[in-house]
């Protein structure tokens, strides 16, 4: 009777297993198809491959426009992130110490960009910048950026000011450093993997972010997700797959470094 | 003395919050007020904009049979994503909780993880690679003479939804993990211990407990999928009937701001609604298991 129980049990626990494994793979079947396609010779990938080749990497990068792309890119990434990290953590360190009225306002406000429907962003930066003679210039992909990097940053921080205790600043302050000290000298060092996954989390995002900078970018500045998405929706190119293999080499070291930092368990 | 030490402390983490407030209100409040104020300006024949305010932008969204298709059908689309979510999202996150090994823990967390780290262009253009006539899926059916015509499954509404699910999966499974992991075994095996079987263990303790994290879960993926226009447009097409992708083109290619702004608006307003009402569900079943 017990026998027949657990054998019913196994089998129970063997199909919940099976479907969440195909989850899975289904889960990463897109990354496995362009890294297939990347290295393919010819134009559509074919099953089973028929070759191997590097000619899309070489057609990424001997064209300008990529390269044009890829620098704005990388300048963007650049800005936005430590721009981000600075003020997120300021932010999350503030917002898990301070006590007032409408802390839950101020978090859900900052915690917003990743619920609101993107394309409203997008238009509502739109017109500000327009307004404001600055859509399409760098300073307005910052913005963009920034926005949508923000929310990242403060969950990531706001995981590692919640594990420090209050106690080790209080001593710092007794034995007579300022609050700018403490912050600096106790409180940053003992945050610091929530910032630098924070700040791995906003390099990345920066770097695939489209939905904003397609409202917002002009022709002069135009990152490569955005060159991505106008080759895509023009053509099929399989230059794309070089691209995405890039791409997908960024998240394989952004997953590494969080891993090693602070754990992928406890950010997310 | 120490309570000046604290003052000065919370005038120094005031100082430190102040900067993100300001963003926060010049880029992301300010443009949502100059949108609804946009949103009511009535336009002239030319799209110039006037000085007189109306709701005709509002008439028109919610008296158009295009726009309100396409409301209509946004919903649906939002509502078979998160349900398809939800769903396949419960298994991994059982996965994920129950892996016997940190090891395995660890690799199911990469699987997760990395397609949320890798831009929605490529894993939307992945699906392309995969759908197209030309593409995997057809090249492999074609070899192994299952089909003798390729098919075509881009382009449709099945082609979004399965991109959808796969791009906003891991946004379902990590509150419903989170809600597993808090649960207590030995609730479980005390229910099995009183005779009840495994499936009614589940059902009747297991379920029950991890209805908050169903519930956030179905609320990102919700307004993800209610909001998106990037994946729709590429594995869609142009003529889906999707209203944040009536936005774009209305934006990008009629330029029609303020009728735009008011779709926006009106998109906000809807999600919220529907999020809203989500949220009260799950204040009612905390407050039903707690108290």
């Amino acid at each position: 009777m017990a026998k027949k129980a657990r054998k019913k049990l196994s089998l129970l626990d063997t199909l919940v297993w099976i479907i969440g494994i195909v989850v899975y793979l289904f889960l990463i079947l897109p990354i496995l198809v362009i890294v297939f396609s990347a290295f393919s010779p010819s134009e559509y990938p074919e099953f089973p491959p028929t070759g191997f080749s590097l000619k899309w990497f070489t057609a990424v990068f001997g064209n300008p426009q990529w390269l044009d792309s890829l620098w704005i890119s990388v300048i963007l990434l650049i800005i936005v992130t430590p721009l981000t990290v600075i003020l997120g953590t300021m932010a999350s360190y503030s917002l898990a110490r301070l006590n007032f009225r409408g802390k839950e306002l101020i978090q859900s406000l900052i915690l917003s960009p990743l619920m609101i429907p993107q394309v409203v962003l997008g238009i509502g930066l739109l017109y500000l910048f327009t307004m404001m003679g600055i859509n399409g210039s760098i300073i307005a992909l910052v913005v963009g950026h920034m926005i949508v990097c923000f929310p990242y940053v403060v969950r990531t921080v706001s995981v590692s000011v919640s594990n420090l205790n209050p106690v080790l600043e209080k001593a710092s302050m007794n034995l007579g450093a300022t609050p700018m000290q403490t912050f600096y000298k106790v409180t940053i060092p003992l945050i610091k993997p929530g910032i630098l996954a924070g700040a791995v989390f906003s390099a990345v995002t920066s770097f695939g972010e489209i939905s904003i900078s397609l409202f917002v970018s002009a022709p002069s500045t135009v990152s490569v997700p955005v060159r991505t998405f106008g080759y895509i929706d023009q053509t099929f190119d399989p230059t794309i797959n070089a691209i995405s293999v890039i791409f997908i080499i960024i998240s394989v070291f952004a997953l590494v470094i969080i891993e090693k930092t602070i754990g992928l368990s406890k950010v997310m | 003395m120490r309570k000046t030490k604290k003052e000065k402390q919370q005038v120094f983490q005031w100082l430190l919050l102040i900067p993100t407030v300001l963003f926060f209100c010049v880029f992301l409040v300010l443009p949502f007020v100059l949108l609804i104020v946009l949103s009511f300006r009535d336009i002239d024949s030319m799209q110039n904009l006037l000085d007189t305010y109306s709701f005709s932008h509002y008439i028109e969204v919610f008296t158009s049979d295009i726009y309100i298709d396409a409301i209509l059908s946004t919903l649906g689309l939002a509502a078979v994503t998160t349900v398809l979510c939800i769903v396949f999202a419960y298994p991994a996150a059982y996965l994920l909780v129950r892996a016997p090994s940190r090891r395995l823990r660890a690799l199911f967390y990469i699987l997760l993880v990395s397609p949320l780290l890798t831009s929605v262009v490529i894993r939307t253009f992945a699906w392309i690679v995969l759908l197209a006539q030309n593409g995997l899926i057809n090249d492999i059916l074609l070899k192994l003479h299952i089909i003798s015509e390729p098919l075509s499954l881009l382009w449709n509404m099945k082609a979004v939804v399965i991109a959808y699910v796969q791009v906003m999966l891991p946004f379902a499974v990590l509150p419903i993990a989170t809600s597993l992991s808090e649960t207590n075994p030995n609730l479980r095996n005390a229910s099995m211990s009183l005779g009840a079987g495994r499936i009614q263990s589940f059902l009747k303790v297991t379920l029950p407990l991890t209805i908050p994290g169903i519930i956030s879960g179905a609320m990102i993926v919700f307004s993800l999928a209610a909001g998106s226009y990037i994946t729709a447009l590429l594995v869609g097409g142009r003529m889906q009937p999707i209203f944040p992708l009536s936005i774009y083109q209305q934006v990008m290619q009629v330029f029609n701001l303020p009728l735009a702004a008011a779709m926006s608006i009106s998109l906000v307003f809807i999600v919220l609604i529907f999020v809203g009402i989500l949220g009260l569900i799950l204040k009612r079943w905390e407050a039903r298991m707690h108290g």
